[in-house]
């Protein structure tokens, strides 16, 4: 029933895509889908495959409500929640920037912090953005199948204004780094495409193998200016990534050479993915596989070429072979990067189309080595690692540390004014409220010896964590000498204790710090791709040349709280309160006793003569105008009246057993 | 009664698609209890990696279920840990119930609708009655009405008349009882089935007197509920008995037959469970050999014959408005919630005036305030101030002595 | 705050108790300087400033230094749960938290002052207790039963010795919190109650409820000891003796004009003197508050933050009393009910004291003190300090108080195995709440213990007054 509901809606959308697609040209400003996949061998024998989709709409003033390829649950999250941008990632492990590269726009732009991560512009007035911010983390949750509804909280999320991304007082940005991903987090994702994972690229997306992977990150990145005042606004545009870093099976072709470094295992799409693809995506404007060779790794490249033939020339004659690896399948195009002033190298992108391919003929991308290479990615100017220090369960320290990877031909786009260079360092960093930070504790060493805060820290901005109220939120602008080797940064902290209800189910597990953002401002990364509007068309293409910040996360931190007793609580209340009760009641009756009262009491209790109550009036009295009085003395045995008080009490209390039981 | 009998030869695929339609309108104009559309609730309840075999059990139950005809977004799937992913699976992004790994449960359409720590007796209760904050996506409410057969199948670590949550908190039988009665009196449902299979499961039905309920129970009080079989691969026992022959029951039938609850309860063999399977039909109205499973495990439901096209259309309009309810409703609840905030601001602004009109102290320290507006140092003038207060001292001291 | 410290240098020459052992108090006293003054070069190793026991959320300087950090920010210092003590102390303790003298511990100046404060309080005691010993002497005179206890101790240098000697009066001059000054003020307030200097009283009662809210209490005392003096036996007596005077009219036994004195009705002028200043300082100080937090803040967030974080006891780190764990463990829905319980429990004790021992209003305040240490919300080993020292006043009225060794072995076991548990259940991780919350509870008990006992032997003691001077009548 449900399938042959999603057959005719596939058929209606085919026949929408068709026309569409015939009168794109006609009119530019229609919606349009666009897939593209990029491979990259990475220097520890693995390789990064990076999924793009995006889909535009049209802006809805000009083209109505209507639209066919644009998911709708998307569109309807724009309206209700006035988004201007908003950005939501899956991710499970952690980008190893040392290894797989910091300083390209996909380890930048695609490098996320474990669990999820979520920040959106909103484009309501201030006082509106919270209940916003309540309200889309409901409708994501609901729509993603992950908990982001724990994001609503307003201890767990905050409000950076200019380290983490440089906008308005609407930005709200929230980490969840404990969050499981999995498939049901990839499914609803893959429902927003066109074509689901039934055809096109995403049919490669099969679940074991992809979540088999290093690190798999699933981002989903909109924007529109759909609320903009004045009348030019350019629709919604709709991101999708999916990068993924696989390690190929070896094929046992891993032969070791005279040099005795192995040779880098050869992949190919079905071994990587277990599939093939089977044709394009029919809604897709463009659907195009790339491999990139980045800039270190074609230097090499270059070198092996000059040993071989002496000429570097014959990487640009015969595409499918070359003399130090090929590609079972010829590439249509040969995208060579421009030789750009800063970059060391250039690196190139093999274009595959997979329009001429079909389920018959499907495309699998073999890639074998020849020649062992070893190259190394390129980093970011500092490398990024947070810390714990400090033992017990009481008190710890938080310490960032930064270590320079010696990228000093990159330092030239840093000011130089006044001979001095500097190197500028954005820290964002958000601690849940238990971890009570001591900002005023904030020591930074640069090669190990201390610095004053004045000369260190350009700006700096903290609003300091509440109680069950708001998370501790640091941003500051560090400025670095450019020779610096290393520069570390500390805060102590106390560990808060919480309230029984407070700790998760797993308690003794820990408790995550959400991982800090690294941004150098002063660098920018893009590829400098020739400038012609062929390549412009392809939406993954103009996203690798346009400039994105370079910025690094730190690794999650994991604190262990102490637990009290999660068995006691009845215990802790009789206990305490008896305690009360002991205070109260002695002090009370150390209060009011006077001399030889209680002998004339039990006088008077034991004059059986006179009636109980005719001596309670007139002792009543006397209490009450302080004055001692005199029962008519008798004397009796006052053991006789214990005995008796006993068995009176003996006799209540055996009447009330026995009324229990026969009430039960 | 008969209806149904009628309906039993009538089951035809075609009758399936006019069904779906018309589970989707509510027949709030014909009889007030038709059944109209089938709900599920799966629910696992216990965490940590060696639990692995009551996520596989709730999994199989979703599988089977979605298998014979209830759709995703009439599913409420609670899972209280992530298996399929955890670090400890060596078969990522799978789970099996059988060592045999044929099937794999975590294929590539499921849809968990609570995970993790949402898992708590608060929320299930929640779903349950149906008590949510607006803000609450429809795919995490129970949107059941009086004509709904609903499926509450819970697994996990019991005892006598609990349920333990996330080895932290317990559901117990009166609480069950009593989410289950406020469910009736609410009509969201016209009949409920309650399959538990976790240790002296039976207990926990003790409190039920909703009528037009069954439960079943894996076993009876002071008996324990086993799991099948260990898988050395995954590294731990990957299912429970009772479910294990339940799914054996189940596979044997597909989305057209007319097995009756009673051959299914029938078919728990105590030899093979290793407890005894207890069910409660007492408060349920009808003979269980005339019930098929699929009135609670699957969406198979009679026609209703409407001769006049405007009771279905008036029957659509209500159901949408119905349907559009909760989405506009939290709007505008969204907004109330604004606006009475910004009444909070305007009140607060209000007491800070009159504070500042009635209190002296505020009133003199304000005219204070603008004179020393100008002043730099505050911290210089306070401890100018702190110094003054010890010749004050002085001074009034020698002037009372 | 030097003026009645330099005033009470020349006390003891004419205190009534023999100057003798006077020139020992002095030797005793400054030793106990000297010794704090070693150990405060020793804060590493002794790393008592993060102790639970001695420095609560409301005292210790590390806290107040952030604060005084976020001030200097220009946010106010209450931005963030982590200071919450007043915003006076921060402009004056505030700059010497980041002062550094070179080559010297970073704390020292803080500790100085503490030290300091330490030193003037142990004065006051003197005062107090020599002013004291005086009133009893004179009353006893007067009753003519100057006989039977003959041989009194010099309570006040007992007291002083008491509270500079005492280890947990140490403990928190070392340890590096703001407690010996709140201590101070309190001991001040009590000072000029006792001199009869209303200005002085209403400073230091002004002062101290401004920095620790319980001392609030400590009116009902101030007042009583300005209206009717020092402690004496119970009027009655008094008045017993004067109309047997006036009956048995030529005898020279007695001084008429001191019973005469002690039998003087409530005098209401020192207390309207006592309300005018109070009024008046507690008005100086909000202002210098609104001026400190002029750029930032507001009285309002001072109070909320202050007087609202002592009375609904958020902070739920681990402390030597007993609610902390209570309310992290307590259901959500009962918190209030019991947070007004809790408080009220020391409220509730307020009239009856009050009407039992309105003719003893030093020890009065000795009790309202040990029970607000007792039931506070974040207590520490410094609040026990001063109520001990205060009990030492009393030395020789309670001089035949039961369980003694008892509660001092009480007191030396708690202090050694709260460290140990804290230590087994934070560090160690082998150990659990329960250890720690057990020595707490214990620590309640004896002072509890402690309190009770007290007051009836104070009850005791005044019986005792009252059968010798009847039977010296009969």
């Amino acid at each position: 029933m449900i399938m042959d509901v999603r057959l005719i809606l596939l058929f209606l959308l085919l026949l929408f895509a068709s026309e569409s697609l015939a009168n794109e040209e006609i009119v530019e400003k229609d919606e349009d889908f666009s897939e593209a996949l990029l491979l990259r061998p990475l220097p520890d024998r693995k390789v990064l495959a990076h999924f793009h989709f995006q889909s535009r709409l049209p802006p809805t003033n000009l083209h109505g409500r209507h639209h066919h390829l644009f998911p709708k649950s998307i569109f309807q999250l724009v309206q209700k929640f006035h988004l201007r941008e908003m950005e939501l990632s899956f991710t499970q492990g952690r980008w190893n920037y040392e290894r797989w590269g910091g300083y390209d726009p996909i380890a930048s732009s695609n490098a996320k912090p474990p669990g999820v991560e979520l920040w959106a512009v909103f484009d309501v007035p201030q006082h509106q953005v919270d209940a916003h911010w309540k309200n889309l983390t409901h409708a994501l949750s609901g729509l993603f199948c992950a908990s982001i509804n724990f994001l609503e909280h307003s201890t767990t999320y905050a409000t950076p204004e200019w380290s983490f991304r440089s906008s308005g007082g609407n930005l709200k940005y929230g980490t969840l780094p404990r969050e499981a991903v999995c498939t049901e987090n990839l499914t609803p994702w893959l429902k927003l495409l066109p074509c689901r994972d039934k055809a096109g690229l995403s049919a490669l997306m099969n679940r074991p193998s992809i979540y088999r992977g290093y690190y798999h990150s699933q981002r989903l990145h909109l924007m529109s200016n759909e609320f903009d005042s004045n009348g030019l606004s350019s629709g919604i545009v709709l991101d999708q990534t999916l990068t993924i870093v696989l390690q190929p099976n070896i094929l046992g072709t891993g032969g070791v050479f005279s040099s005795g470094s192995t040779l880098q295992p050869s992949w190919s799409l079905s071994s990587l993915f277990g599939r093939k693809v089977g044709g394009r995506c029919v809604l897709s404007k463009s659907s195009n596989v790339y491999v990139q060779l980045d800039q270190n790794l074609v230097s090499e490249l270059q070198k092996v070429g000059k040993e071989n033939e002496g000429s570097h020339h014959d990487i640009s004659e015969n595409f499918w072979s070359d003399p130090s690896f090929e590609m079972s399948v010829p590439p249509d195009k040969k995208i060579r990067e421009v030789e750009s002033l800063d970059s060391g190298g250039s690196s190139i992108l093999y274009e595959f189309s997979v329009e001429n391919y079909s389920d018959s003929k499907p495309f699998d991308l073999g890639f074998r080595w020849k020649v062992p290479l070893v190259w190394s990615c390129q980093q970011a100017p500092l490398s990024v690692s947070r810390y714990l220090m400090g033992s017990g369960n009481e008190r710890g320290s938080i310490a960032i540390s930064l270590k320079s990877n010696r990228m000093s031909h990159r330092m030239k786009n840093v000011d130089n004014n006044a001979g001095e260079c500097w190197l500028r360092v954005d820290l964002f960093q958000v601690v849940p409220w238990y971890v009570k930070v001591y900002y005023h504790t904030l020591k930074i060493f640069i090669d190990e010896e201390l610095q004053s805060m004045a000369d260190t820290v350009e700006k700096i901005r903290v609003s300091p964590s509440e109680d069950k109220g708001l998370p501790g939120v640091m941003e500051m602008t560090l400025r670095l000498p450019c020779g610096v080797r290393s520069a570390a940064l500390t805060l102590e902290f106390d560990k808060g204790f919480l309230h029984i209800d407070e700790y998760p189910p797993d308690a003794n597990q820990g408790f995550d710090i959400p991982s800090a953002v690294v941004v150098f401002g002063d660098f920018e990364t893009s590829m400098h791709l020739a400038d012609d509007d062929s390549l412009n068309k392809i939406p993954l293409l103009s996203k690798l040349r346009d400039n994105n910040r370079v910025l690094a996360y730190t690794e999650v931190l994991l604190v262990p709280l102490t637990t009290p007793d999660f068995s006691m609580p009845y215990n802790v209340i009789t206990i305490t309160c008896t305690v009360f009760a002991l205070y109260f009641g002695s002090l009370l009756n150390a209060l009011r006793r006077r001399v030889g009262e209680e002998r004339r009491l039990l006088k008077s209790k034991a004059s059986k003569k006179t009636s109980q109550l005719s001596l309670l009036l007139p002792k009543l009295f006397a209490k009450l105008r302080r004055k001692s009085w005199e029962p008519p003395n008798q004397s009796s045995s006052s053991s006789s009246f214990n005995y008796k008080l006993i068995v009176k009490v003996l006799l209540v209390a055996g009447l009330a057993v026995v009324w229990q039981y026969y009430s039960s | 009664m008969e209806r149904f009998g009628i309906g039993k030869f009538t089951v035809l695929l075609g009758l399936l698609l006019a069904t779906n339609l018309f589970g989707a309108i509510s027949s709030s104009d014909s009889t007030a209890t038709m059944h109209t559309n089938n709900w599920a609730v799966l629910v696992c309840t216990s965490r940590f990696w060696f639990n692995y075999r009551h996520m596989a059990n709730t999994l199989s139950l979703y599988r089977t279920v979605k298998r014979l005809g209830i759709p995703d977004e009439r599913i409420i799937l609670m899972l209280a840990d992530d298996m399929a992913c955890n670090a400890r699976n060596k078969f990522p992004a799978q789970v099996f119930n059988n060592e045999n790994h044929w099937l794999n449960l975590y294929g590539d359409n499921v849809e968990v609708d609570y995970r993790g720590y949402e898992v708590t007796v608060e929320n299930f209760l929640r779903v349950l009655t149906g008590r949510h904050e607006t803000a609450v996506p429809r795919s995490k409410r129970l949107l059941s009405d009086e004509g709904s057969h609903i499926l509450l199948y819970m697994t996990g670590h019991g005892g006598d008349e609990f349920l333990k949550f996330q080895d932290s908190e317990e559901l117990q039988s009166h609480d069950l009882a009593d989410a289950v009665k406020q469910m009736k009196e609410k009509r969201r449902f016209k009949e409920l089935l309650i399959m538990v299979d976790t240790c002296q499961a039976a207990t926990l039905f003790s409190q039920l007197h909703s009528p037009g309920v069954l439960a079943v129970g894996s076993s009876l009080k002071g008996e324990n509920s086993y799991s099948h079989h260990l898988d050395s691969d995954v590294g731990v026992s990957v299912v429970d008995r009772f479910t294990f022959y339940t799914l054996a029951f189940f596979e044997r039938l597909n989305m057209y037959d007319n097995a009756s609850l009673s051959s299914l309860f029938n078919s728990y063999n105590p030899h093979l469970l290793l407890s005894t399977a207890y069910y409660r039909p007492d408060l349920y109205q009808r003979r269980l050999e005339e019930v098929p499973v699929t009135n609670f495990f699957g969406s198979v439901m009679e026609t209703l014959h409407t001769d006049s096209a405007y009771r279905a259309l008036s029957g659509k309009h209500s159901k949408m408005g119905k349907i559009k309810m909760p989405s506009d409703q939290s709007e505008e609840d969204m907004l109330r919630i604004l606006e009475s905030s910004d009444f909070k601001h305007q009140i607060v602004d209000l007491n800070v005036k009159d504070q500042q009109v009635t209190c002296p102290f505020t009133r003199t320290w304000s005219n204070i305030h603008d004179k020393i507006q100008k002043v730099k140092d505050v911290d210089g003038l306070v401890n100018y101030g702190l110094v003054l207060l010890i010749p004050l001292l002085a001074v009034s001291s020698w002037l009372s002595s | 705050m030097e003026k009645p410290a330099e005033k009470k240098k020349k006390k003891p020459s004419k205190s009534d108790s023999g100057s003798g052992s006077g020139f020992e108090f002095w030797k005793w006293a400054i030793a106990s300087i000297i010794f704090r003054l070693i150990l405060i070069y020793f804060p590493k190793n002794l790393n008592l400033a993060s102790r639970p026991e001695i420095s609560t959320p409301l005292t210790s300087l590390r806290r107040l230094a952030e604060g005084y950090w976020l001030k200097e920010l220009s946010m106010s210092p209450y931005s963030g749960s982590m200071y919450h003590g007043s915003p006076l102390l921060l402009s004056i303790l505030g700059p010497l938290t980041v002062k550094r003298l070179e080559g010297q511990p970073n704390h020292l100046l803080c500790s100085l002052v503490s030290v300091i404060a330490d030193s003037i309080s142990a004065m006051l005691i003197h005062g107090i207790g020599q002013r004291l010993q005086g009133a009893y002497c004179r009353n006893l005179r007067s009753l003519g039963l100057w006989e039977p206890f003959e041989g009194a101790l010099p309570s006040g240098d007992l007291a002083a010795l008491v509270y500079l000697w005492n280890p947990f009066t140490i403990v928190t001059c070392v340890g590096y919190n703001t407690s010996p000054i709140e201590n101070l003020f309190v001991l001040l307030s009590l000072y000029g109650a006792c001199t009869g200097l209303a200005p002085v009283a209403a400073f230091g009662w002004v002062v101290a409820t401004h920095l620790s809210l319980y001392p609030a209490v400590l009116i009902i005392p101030i007042i009583l000891l300005l209206a009717y003096g020092l402690d004496a036996p119970p009027r009655k007596l008094f008045l017993q003796k004067l109309s047997q005077k006036a009956g048995s009219d030529s005898s020279s036994d007695g001084h008429p004009e001191s019973v005469e004195a002690q039998s003087t009705p409530f005098s209401l002028r020192p207390v309207l003197i006592f309300t005018f200043w109070s009024l008046l300082w507690a008005t100086y100080i909000l202002v210098l508050c609104g001026i400190s937090l002029k750029m930032s803040g507001s009285l309002w967030e001072m109070f909320e933050r202050t007087y609202g974080f002592i009375l609904t006891v958020k902070d739920l780190s681990p402390n030597i009393g007993v609610l902390w764990y209570f309310f992290a463990e307590v259901f959500e829905f009962f918190r209030n009910f019991f947070l007004i319980v809790c408080h009220a429990n020391i409220l509730f004790m307020i009239l009856p004291l009050a009407i039992r021992l309105y003719h003893r209003p030093c020890f009065l305040a000795f009790v309202y003190m040990a029970i607000s240490s007792i039931l506070k919300s974040y207590p520490s080993v410094g609040d026990s300090a001063l109520y001990l020292a205060l009990l030492a006043l009393f030395a020789n009225e309670l001089a035949e108080m039961q369980f003694s060794f008892f509660l001092f072995c009480g007191y030396v076991g708690v202090s050694v195995l709260s460290p140990v548990m804290h230590n087994l259940w934070i560090w160690r991780g082998t150990g659990n709440a329960n250890f720690y919350f057990a020595t707490a509870m214990a620590y309640a008990c004896f002072q509890v213990v402690l309190v009770v006992e007290s007051v009836s032997s104070m009850l005791n003691h005044d019986r005792r007054i009252r059968k010798l001077s009847t039977s010296t009548k009969a």
